[in-house]
Order: structure tokens, then sequence, then C-alpha cells
């Protein structure tokens, strides 16, 4: 197939056979490239899901498979958000789960049970292969030069950016989903050039699977409209541009509708209104136009252009007041975050509180990218110099898709392909115009330097060999500018294939450095260089599961929601799906308040344990302590007299964990339960906190209305136990002095009148 | 927004029609075949010959197809303005069966609109690698898929 | 199996001789064994009703509360001793392991011996408070009895109590009838902390009485501990788990010479017992009841079947289902029986009090009365039935029955409310509003068909035409 559509270019037919046999071995190299080097945290660690969301969408993928689809339609999972329980089949993003779910049946149809585990783990890097293979199918209809097309897909298939969400393991929804994005496109394009209804159907219905699959489907939603309205800004509005695009939007919003958690809202929301504007605006220029090629006359074309206008402007105040009348849903918080970034942490905490939220930093770009984005820029002024339908496609995705991953680091994602898209072009555009005279050495080098490589970069040689043997063509179709002698060809080419090497080496070293660390469970390196895993996850997890009951609630910061639900078993208050503020700023509120005040809020949810994760002994930053600001801000966004983020700072306006600490931060039972009985692991006056790296009080904090149940090799989870009522009724505080061994005061003189019992 | 524009389109021959006295049809539009010319030309014509010329010319230079093409979406048209009517008089209350249905009949508009685009001999340009059946055959497959998303959607 | 037999056996036994609701080992503590003369018709109304009778001096190696970590009596009588501790074995921790165990304890206080520093720890603990003077005694220059203690007042003689508040069973009434009086000589009286919900009194002092301590030579008392009513004489407190802990202020009123003595009443306020004759006391009946009470003989609560179903116009057959989904019609039932001394009886609510059932997500959603539908021969079966609330997530049902001097109710069964599933939303050819629009879509795919046929018909047709339209251009 793949063959089969870019040959048609070819002149001989004798070369076109061999030149699509190879091609396709290329592209199959690139896609085992992709899948091999997403493997590296299987073969450091295990076969494990990663992270936080993974699990909830392993332990749905496992409800999907154990009990059919309906039911996972309609599943209300009544162990986490306790006591509100979860609409979970209406509230999620079901593609994935059935994605793995049907792999897991077709393998079973061909009597090949495989652990539905091993299908969840090894999901992201399967689709990576096939992302590889839609650049290559997109990168092609913005060319005509066929190794542009491989040159993005080995960029795709490697760029560590897109590689972060997709390592094995790492079951999340953007596993599949950039696979859909790049697929949809490519099939948007490819309905645009031919302006048939079969292949916008086709688009708008890989647009419903991604609608099914990410959230971030509004990005479609929003650029190929765009991408329409500038070109009928351009004047090249053409019927082609009308028959893809009302065809996908026609079939795609009805396909979206059909997702229970999507519902309404491409008609309802603002994010969706851009692309039923389009459509409008669609259907009035492609009026125009039928009226105008009726009854031509000049001033009856600037007329209709007024009614065009005039209709526009109606139907955007319309718009505008229905959005006010409350009819549309105003736009959410999260777009709102989008333009200004500082407008998350002042409204909406619980948005700015995820790390994937953050503006993204300046070396992230050349971290998850590397010479990419610097080519990348060439590339789009390469699209510019010759400026079709798809061309404009790709100028404006890359100026969206940038700005919008310098607001969120999460969005890199989105960037990551028009990024490998753009910088093929100008790499191969590079290598074209240099490759071009049959020069001996350089092929020689070429094939030398790609030959030493390692395996992970063979196919990146083998896209340059075709890169190679399609020069010829290429450059005669062009004008002849630049340098003609051997040297500066030389030299140009070497340096590309250095930086190509160096491209590789680099992906690779991020990949297996930062990329494929589980995150469940921890590697340090032993001084004598070795490799020590820290599991305490899993061994508090274990813990919960054999010790407590079935149905114990455990309430934890909502970031180990989905691992306890998933790993141990037990219902929890709040996870990582922030869908309720409230709930999530009550256990903030428990968490942040004295004991007096929490004590009952986790009496009224029943809470039975309460987990919190402590990274002091062992200087693990991700603890508890350093996010206890965030629950602080979320509980004091629903309790502003109750919680004050003020009162947890020192005078000098630090947040101590020491000596200096306030008496909120002290009296607060996060730091009780972090700090109890921390003293007693060092000689006294010793203790220290590795992470803040500060000296403990000598005196530690005391806990009355929770008990120390569990606490894990390296005290990274502690886990406590909600103490019942006091049996004779006494409260928690006076209960423990007695167990303690202090005699309850006598009250001999009263102060003030006596207070008289009244029956 | 569909039916605005639907509406409108169900309004503009008479438009068209009126102004059309000022500014007498020019000549020079390929799609207008010579045959009208003479009657167009002739200058200073009332409204309603205008508009039947205007007609006459439509039924005279139109292929069948295109025609039957056109009365169907009319008939869409109507369909559809008859819902949004009957939505804004008595509410969307169950809104889902409105959407599916309104929208059914937008979609079925659209891709009716697209086939006739695409049938239409003076696009042949456009759409080089499009034959009027493989038009066709498109078109019964995007209306497919839509019909059974809007009869799944009504539930 | 022969042991599974034998242990039904034993349970049997059990039934036939426990004859209180927990259990008959009862441990009594008191200084000489040869006291227990002085309560031997106490202790003969005891051993009648079942209970097993050990007596042990807190001196003694043997005493202990626990075996293995168990429970080895299920009630404690303390009677007073002279001595100021209790020994290593009646600590006040050990006391309250043996109430949070289960465990009930009857104390009986004097105030001819002071009470030991530990149990007044162990009052204090549970917001009992007695007189700082050791040797301070309830008198009342009103209520005393005359033959006994003309001269120091000390012998204090009540009527029986008084229901506490509307609503509350009242096991200390006797017959009913009135006139019956309590001798209360030479008892210490205790003031109760405001904030314990779990202590109630039992007998409280006429409004005339108040704490005295004769060993103090002053003519006018300035700071009184307590007085009238305030000064409880007999109290009790139910412990969350339903273990019962009782306070008799005096030890002498159980002394055999109090259970048949005669007294006779002096002028009260008012000039109530002027003409009062020589009356016997009701000391013994008092005593079993109040006893019995400590021990768990009356006043306790027994949970039998709790049902739960679904009740939409036809009973459902699955009891007890984890799942219910919003707006369903539920039933609910619970049987409730009560222990009247030697057997279970059917439990009816005392009037103006009703139990009642609530549906809740942290707050009550539905708090309903239960009404008895139905009685069996040892229970009453309360039901109601009710809609669900338009709102998912995890409730419960609850029954929290909390009745001073009954043990508590407190059960809770938790179910899952779903919403409605894919297929429970009423399909759109059943609501009429939206027949307009599946008339709609069937126009559209009407025509849609009827076009499709149409152009395909009209195919020969129309190429002429196209081809003529093409030659006139």
């Amino acid at each position: 197939m793949t063959a089969a559509t870019s040959d048609s270019l070819l002149k001989k037919s004798t070369g076109r056979n061999t030149r699509g046999l190879l091609r396709l071995v290329i592209l199959c190299t690139i896609a085992a490239a992709a899948v091999a080097s997403r493997l590296f945290s299987v073969i450091r660690f295990e076969s494990i899901i990663h992270e936080f969301d993974p699990w909830f969408n392993f332990r749905a993928t496992k409800y999907l498979v154990a009990n059919g689809f309906y039911d996972f339609w309609d599943w209300f999972d009544d162990r986490t958000w306790h006591p509100l329980g979860r609409v979970t089949g209406g509230t999620l993003y079901p593609g994935l789960m059935v994605t793995s779910g049907i792999i897991w049946h077709a393998l079973r149809a061909l009597t090949l049970p495989v652990d539905i585990r091993n299908i969840c783990v090894l999901l992201a890097p399967g689709f990576s292969g096939l992302t590889a293979f839609a650049t290559y199918l997109f990168t092609n209809e913005m060319t005509t030069s066929p190794s542009a097309g491989l040159l993005a897909a080995v960029f795709m298939g490697i760029a560590p950016g897109y590689i972060s969400r997709s390592v094995a393991g790492s079951y999340d929804n953007e596993a599949i989903a950039i696979f859909l994005l790049v697929f949809t496109f490519y099939l948007w394009i490819k309905a645009l050039k031919v302006g048939s209804v079969f292949w916008g159907a086709l688009c708008a219905l890989f647009y419903g699977y991604m609608v099914s699959a990410w959230g971030g489907y509004v990005f479609i939603t929003n650029l190929i409209p765009l991408h329409v309205f500038v070109l009928v800004c351009m004047g090249r509005f053409s019927p082609r541009l009308y028959v893809s695009y009302t065809t996908w939007y026609a079939i795609g919003t009805l396909a979206s509708m059909q997702i229970p958690f999507v519902g309404f809202l491409p008609i309802r929301s603002s994010e969706h209104m851009s692309a039923l504007g389009v459509f409008g605006l669609l259907q009035l220029v492609g009026f125009v136009e039928f009226v105008r090629a009726a009854i031509p006359s000049k001033q009856f074309g600037t007329l209709l252009r007024g009614f065009v206008l005039l209709v526009f402007a109606i139907s955007l105040f319309g718009l505008v007041t229905l959005t006010f009348a409350g009819v549309i849903a105003p736009w959410t918080g999260r777009f709102y975050s989008l333009w200004d970034t500082g407008y998350a942490k002042i409204h909406i905490p619980i948005i700015a509180s995820v790390s994937e939220h953050q503006p993204t930093a300046w070396p992230a770009f050349f971290f998850d990218l590397n010479m990419l984005i610097w080519l990348f820029p060439a590339g789009v002024y390469l699209c510019f110099l010759k400026l079709n339908d798809e061309q404009v496609f790709v100028v404006v995705y890359s100026i969206l898709a940038s700005y919008f991953s310098g607001v969120m680091v999460r969005l890199m994602l989105t960037l990551t392909p028009v990024v490998c898209v753009s910088a093929a072009l100008a790499m191969s555009y590079i290598l074209d115009s240099y490759l071009t005279v049959k020069s001996p050495e350089t092929p020689e080098s070429v094939s030398s330097t790609a030959d030493s490589s390692v395996s992970g970069n063979g196919s990146t040689a083998s896209a340059k060999k075709a890169a190679k043997q399609e020069g010829g063509l290429r450059a005669n179709r062009q004008p002849l500018v630049g340098i003609y002698t051997l040297f500066s060809k030389i030299s140009v080419v070497s340096a590309m294939t250095a930086y190509l090497l160096i491209f590789v080496a680099h992906c690779t070293w991020v990949t297996s450095n930062a990329y494929s660390s589980p995150s469940v469970v921890l590697a340090s390196r032993l001084p004598d260089g070795s490799q020590h895993i820290i599991d305490d996850y899993r061994e508090a997890y274990q813990w919960l599961r054999q010790n407590t009951a079935e149905d114990a609630k455990i309430m934890s910061w909502w970031d180990y929601g989905y691992q306890i639900g998933g790993m141990a078993d037990r219902p929890t208050l709040v996870d990582n799906n922030t869908w309720n503020n409230t709930h999530i700023a009550t256990v903030g509120k428990a968490m942040s308040s004295k004991e007096e005040v929490s004590y009952p809020i986790m009496r009224q949810h029943e809470v039975d344990y309460v987990l919190v994760v402590f990274g002091g002994l062992l200087g693990y930053s991700g603890d508890d302590i350093n996010k206890f600001l965030w629950m602080v801000r979320i509980a004091e966004g629903i309790w502003p007299d109750e919680v004050k983020e003020r009162n947890f700072f020192t005078d000098r306006g630090e947040y101590a964990v020491d000596d200096r600490a306030t008496q909120t931060m002290k009296d607060s039972l996060m730091y009780k339960m972090s700090y109890y009985n921390y003293n007693s692991l060092f000689p006294p006056g010793q203790a220290t906190d590795r992470v803040r790296g500060v000296k403990m009080p000598e005196v530690g904090p005391v806990l009355n209305t929770v008990e120390e149940a569990f606490t894990s090799e390296n005290w990274i989870i502690r886990i406590y136990k909600v103490k019942d009522l006091d049996n004779v009724g006494r409260d928690h505080a006076s209960a423990a002095s007695f167990e303690r061994g202090n005699k309850k005061k006598k009250v001999t003189k009263r102060r003030g009148p006596k207070v008289l019992r009244v029956e | 927004m569909a039916p605005k524009r639907s509406n409108a389109r169900e309004s503009t021959p008479s438009t068209t029609a009126t102004s059309q006295i000022s500014t007498p049809a020019a000549t020079s539009t390929p799609s207008v075949p010579v045959k009208s010319t003479p009657k167009s030309s002739s200058g200073n014509l009332s409204p309603q010959e205008v508009a039947l010329s205007i007609w006459q010319n439509y039924l005279d230079t139109t292929p069948q197809r295109t025609k039957l093409i056109d009365v169907f979406m009319t008939f869409l048209v109507v369909v559809g303005a008859l819902q949004f009517v009957y939505c804004v008089i008595a509410g969307n209350y169950p809104f889902n069966a409105f959407l599916s249905g309104f929208s059914a009949t937008v979609g079925q508009f659209v891709l009716t609109a697209s086939l006739r685009i695409q049938t239409n001999t003076e696009n042949k340009a456009e759409f080089t690698s499009v034959s009027p059946e493989r038009a066709f055959a498109d078109y019964v497959f995007g209306s497919l898929i839509l019909h059974f998303f809007c009869v799944n959607f009504i539930n | 199996m022969r042991w599974l037999l034998s242990f039904l056996f034993l349970g049997l036994l059990g039934v036939a001789q426990a004859l209180s609701a927990s259990g008959n080992r009862l441990l009594v503590v008191l200084e000489e064994l040869d006291d227990k003369s002085k309560y031997s018709k106490y202790f003969g109304d005891l051993e009648g009703r079942g209970f097993q009778i050990t007596y042990e001096s807190p001196k003694s190696e043997s005493v202990g509360l626990f075996t293995l970590g168990e429970r080895a009596y299920e009630h404690l009588l303390i009677l007073p001793s002279k001595s100021k501790g209790l020994g290593p074995n009646l600590t006040p921790k050990i006391l309250l392991e043996f109430i949070n165990k289960g465990g009930n304890i009857l104390l009986t206080l004097s105030a001819i011996t002071p009470t030991p520093t530990a149990l007044v720890s162990l009052l204090l603990e549970l917001d009992i408070h007695l007189p700082t003077e050791r040797n301070a005694l309830v008198v009342d220059h009103f209520n005393y009895d005359t033959l006994s203690a003309s001269e120091k007042h000390d012998v204090v003689l009540l009527p029986r109590p008084d229901t506490i508040r509307p609503g509350v069973k009242n096991f200390f009434k006797g017959d009913g009838k009135g006139g019956e009086v309590i001798a209360f000589p030479r008892g210490v009286g205790q003031s109760l902390g405001n904030t314990s919900p779990l202590l109630t009194p039992v007998l409280r002092a006429p409004r005339t009485a108040y704490s005295y301590n004769p060993k103090d030579e002053a003519e006018s008392l300035e700071d009184v501990f307590a007085a009238g009513p305030q000064l409880s004489l007999v109290t009790t407190m139910q412990a969350r788990n339903s273990a019962r802990f009782t306070v008799v202020g005096s030890a002498e009123m159980l002394e055999d010479g109090w259970f048949t003595g005669e007294v006779k009443r002096s002028v009260g306020m008012g000039g109530v017992g002027t003409d009062a004759k020589k009356v016997k006391t009701c000391n013994q009946a008092f005593a079993k009841e109040i006893t019995g009470w400590a021990f768990q003989e009356i006043g306790v609560l027994k949970v039998g079947k709790i049902e739960h179903r679904l009740n939409e116009g036809v009973r459902s057959n699955i009891t007890n289902p984890k799942i219910y989904r919003v707006k369903n019609d539920v039933e609910y039932s619970i049987e409730l029986s009560e222990w009247s001394w030697d057997k279970w009886v059917p439990f009816t609510p005392v009037a103006e009090d009703v139990v009642q059932l609530e549906f809740s997500m942290l707050s009550p959603f539905h708090r309903l009365d239960l009404a008895a539908s139905g009685t069996t021969t040892n229970s009453t079966v309360f039901t109601t039935s009710f809609k669900l609330p338009d709102q998912h997530g995890i409730f419960n049902f609850k029954v929290n029955y909390k009745r001073p001097f009954l043990t508590n109710v407190e059960e809770k069964n938790t179910v899952t409310v779903r919403h409605f599933a894919h297929d429970e939303y009423p399909r759109s050819w059943v609501i009429s509003g939206a027949w307009p629009w599946i008339a709609g879509i069937a126009a559209t795919i009407t025509g849609w068909l009827g076009f499709v046929a149409l152009w395909l018909w009209s195919k020969p047709v129309p190429l002429k035409l196209t081809t003529s339209g093409k030659k006139i251009q």
C-alpha cells in the first residue's frame, strides 16, 4: 500500500518495485526501532503499568475485559470518590480501553491468550509504530520528495517528545491518541486534496475515534476549522474545501456526540463553536459562489460580500449573547489558563497543581526535540515557499501548536508531530540539494557512518539511502543554487549526518534516562554503581491489600488515588480524575487542619486509613509536604475562612518545616503524620529532613486521633489508622493522654459559675 | 447556522430577481448558455419576467440529475425548516432527539450539496480524481454513516 | 463434627443458665471475704438469678480481669474497701480496658471508707466527679430517716426515680404505684460533667440534699460540692460498645439490714411527711433493678434480621442487594428484640419515641420513622418503604437508635446507588416530544432512499442530457 501510493511519481517502472519494497522495509525497520526504543522500562524494571493515570486505565480495562462492553458503559464505580462514587462509564474516554479490549479478544480468537496487563503495557509502543507510519503518509501529502516522509517517520518514531508519553507501561490516552491525531490530519489533507466525501467521512470516523480516546480532540476540532478559515480568508475557497469540510463536520460532530462523556458539548461548549461557525461560514461562501457563478456581476458580488459579512457579524453577536445567557457553556477554566498562564494559579489551583499543566521551560524544547527544534522553522519556511492548501495546514498547525506547547508541558505532545514533519521537510530539502551529483565519496561517507551506528539508527541510515537515491530526480526540478564543489557538498552532508547521529544518540539517552522510570518503582544508584530498586509504593499498597478490610476507605492526596485503586484495590476518597473540586478541597482541608477539625471530616467520610507520602528520610522530593501548599490553596478556595495559606508561612515568608515552622503548620495533620516518630530514627536532636535539608525540632509531633499503622521500608509511605470514637466518651486528646499514663488533673476550683446539668 | 442559510437559499431567487433589474445579466459567464442571452439582454423586463427567464434558463440548462438533486435539497430544506420551527415553538425537550433529527437533515443536505458540486460538470477541473460514479458511491457511503449515527443517537 | 455439637450443647447450656444477655460470670471484689455475709441477701438474689459469683480480695494475687487477653468475667462488682488503692490488678487502665472489652462494672461507694484513688481517677476519666473531701456524704435535713439518723440526717429517703425525660424508658419505677421509699444511707454523691452524653443519673438527690463533710468543723458551708438534683446518687454510664458502668453512691443500701429494715420519714418541705408511718424500704427491689440493669439483664436490645429489597409494585425476592438505582422504591425492615431478665421479648419503644431509619451519604437524605409491622415470638419487625433519592453514590441504611438505659443500636448497611444505565432511560419513541424529530429522521432517510432509487433509475436519461448540455457549452 505504501509503496503503491507513493510510487506514482517514479518514471521508471523497473525501479518502482525495488524502491517500493525498499521503502516498505525501511518503514518496518522504523516501526521496529520506534517500538524497541520504548522498551527500556520493561527491560530495566519489569512489565508494569507506570505512573498514575495509567493505573486507572488499566483497572478500567480489566473491568471491561471481565464484564463486557455494556457493563463497562454503565459502570458505576463505588470504589472511588467515596462516598460519591463515579459514573465511570460516562466520564471517561473509552477509546483506549476498548482498543485494548478488542486486541485482547482478537488475540484470544487467534488462540493467543495474552495477559491483559501485557497488552496494556505494550499498547503504547505498538501504536507508536503506527504513528510513524501515519507521519510518513502525512508528510508524503506535503511534498513530492519521498525521502521527507521516511525522515519524518524516523523523527516521529524516536523523538523524545513523543516517547515521553508512550514508553511501554505508559498506558495513557495519549498512547493511541497521537496516532489518531496524525492519521486524522492525514485523512483531512487527503480529503481536502481529493475533495471526496469518502475521505471526508473517513476523516470524520477517525476523528470520532480520536474523540473517544482523548480530551485533546479539541485541538483537531479547532485546528481544522482554523485551517479552513485561513484558506477562505486567503481567497482559496474551492468546492473541494466545501465538500471535505462539510462532510467532516456533519459526520464528525455526530460521531463525537456518540461518546457519552462528550454528549452535547459540540453544540453547547464554546470550544466547539469555531467549528460550527466555520461550517456556517462555508455554507455562506458556498452559496455566494453558487450565486455568483449563476449571475455574475460586480456590484452584485460586493452586495453579496456585504451580506456575508452581515450574517457573520449577526451570528457572532448571537453566539456572544447565547454564551452570556448560559445556553452555550462559557469557556472552561482550563481554556482560560491556555491564554493566561497565571489564571489557573489564582482561580483554579487544582488545575495549576498538576505538573503537566505548568508552562514549559525552554530547555524542555531542546530536551524533547533536540535538533528538530531548529530544523522546524526552516521546514515551515519551506512550506511558505510553495504555499498550497496542505502547506497552509502545516503553517497553521505549527503556529498554534508552538504557542500551546509553550503554555503547557503536556501540549508538547501535539507539537511533536508537526515539528517532525517540518524538520523532515527541511532535512530532506538539504539532503536532496546536496546529494545531487553522483560523486563516489558522498554516498560512501553516508553508508559507512550509517553502518557503524547502532541498531536504533539503522533505519535512519536506510532512510538517507533512500533520500540519496531520490536525490537525482529531485534536484532537476529545483533551480540549481548553492555551491557545486564537491567539498562543500561533502561537508554539508557529513555535518547533517553527524547531526542525525547525534540526534539518535540523544533520543536514546533521553529515553533511557528520563522517560523510562515507572515512578511506581524508584531506582537509585548505590555507591558501587549498581542499581538499587526502591519499592516502597508497592510494599505499602500490598500491605493495604492484605491487612485492611476490603471496603476500608483510604484517604490520601489525589495523586495516589488511582494507584491505591489499582494496586491496593481499596476505595479512595479522591483520585486523579479531578472532577470534583469540593471533594478534593475537603481532603485538603482535612490534611491541613488541626486534628480536632480533621477528625469529624474523616468520620463523616468514613475514612479508615490515611496515607501520606514522606520523602524526608530518603530525599525523595515528590512527597506530600512539598505538595502540601497545593492542598492548602485548594482548601482555601472553598473555605477561605478556615484555611489560610498565609498561616503556613513564617513571618519572613518562608515555607519551613523545622523549628521556624508556624504553629498552624505544626498543628496540621499532614505535618504531624509526616514527621510522627521521625525523631526516633535519629540520635536526639539529630533528626534531619533530607528533602528540605533542615534539622527537625527536638520534640516530634503528637498524634491523638490517628495511630500509625504502617510505615514502609524507606518511610516513603506512611499509613495511619483513624481511631474510633472513644468508648467512654472522652475526647481523643485526653484519652491518649490517659493512655500515656498522665493522670487527669482534678479540677478543684472551678472558675466562674458552675455549669449545671439540665437533666 | 444551516437553517438560516437554507432559508436564505429559499428566498434568494426573488432577491436575485429584483436586483437583476438594475444590472442586466452579464454575458461573459460560460455557464450562461447562448440560448438565453437574447432574452436577458433585451433589457427592461419586469421582475416576474426576469424570474421566469432565470427559471426557464435553469430548466433548460440543468441536467436532469442535478434537478433531481435540487428537488431533494429543497425537500431537505423544508424538512429542516419544519424541525427548526417546531423546536423554536415547542422547545427541544428530548435534546438528543432534536439534535439527531435536525442534524440528520442538515448533514444530508450538505452531503447532497457535495454530490451536486462533484457531479456538476463545471467543477470537473477541481475534482480530477472524482468521477460522478465515484462521487455517488462516496455519497452513499457518507450518508449511511450519517444515518447510522443519527439513529443511534436518537436511541 | 463432635466438637461442633458440643459447642452447640454448650451454647444451649449457656442460654439455659445465663440470665444476663452477656453472660453470667461475676467477680465481686471486697476487702474482707467475711464481709460478704453483710450482703447475703443481695448475693442470694444474684445467685438466684443465675450468676456465678467469684469473690476476691483486691489484695489477692489471683484477682485478674483477663486471662490470656480475654475477659475472665462479664461483670464486676466492686464493694468498698478501706485500702487506698486497689492493687496492681485493678488499676484504672485495666478497669477501662475491661469496659472497652464489653465488661460491665457496678461500683459502690461509701462515705465511711474513702474511695480508693484508683477509682477516683477512673471516675474522673468518665467525667464523674466525687467530692474532694474524702469523707463527704449526702445529708438532707428534710428527707431523712427519723429512726436511724435523727441526729445526723445522713440516711436520705427518696421515692422511686422519675423518668428523666419524656420518651425514655424507666426501668427503675418498680410497679409504678408510688409510695415506695428507697433508703440511701451514708452515701457519696457524685456530680456529673456536662460534656459526656453517655452519662445518665438514675437516682438524684432531693432538692434539699447536699454533700457535706462531717469532719468539717466550720459552722456554715461556703463551698458546697453539689446540692439538690445536681447531686447524683446512682449514676450510670453506658459506653459506646454498650458496656455498662454503674456507680451506686451508697454500698450500705445493698446490705441486708436495709433490704428489710423499716424507715420513718422526717417532716419535709411544706410538712409533707408529718403523718409519716413506718414503712419497709424497697431497697431490695431497687437493688435488683439497678443490678439487673448494670449487668445487662434488662434494657438490652438485639437486632435480628435486617432486610432491604426492591419493592416496585412487586416485592423483589432478592434481599439485601448490593446495588440499587436512583429513584428505586425500596423496602427496609429490621427486627428488634429486647432482653427482659430471662428471655427475648419483642421490643416496643415507649410512647413519644420511635425507631428511625436514615438513608444517608455524608448527611441523611431521608430520615424516616420505622413502623412496627409485625411481631414474632421474641421480636418486633419495624418496616418502612421509600423512594431512593435522585443522587448516586454510596449510601448507608442506618438505624442509629441510642436511648438512655437501652443498649446502642447502630446498624449500617452500605449499598451503592447507581445512575440510570444507558438502556434504562425512556426510549425516544416513548417520549411523545421526540416524535417530530423521529419523523424528521424518517423523512430524511426515506427521502434519501427515494432519491437514491430515482438517481439509479434515471441513470440512462440524464446521460443524454449532460452530453447535450456539454454540447451547448
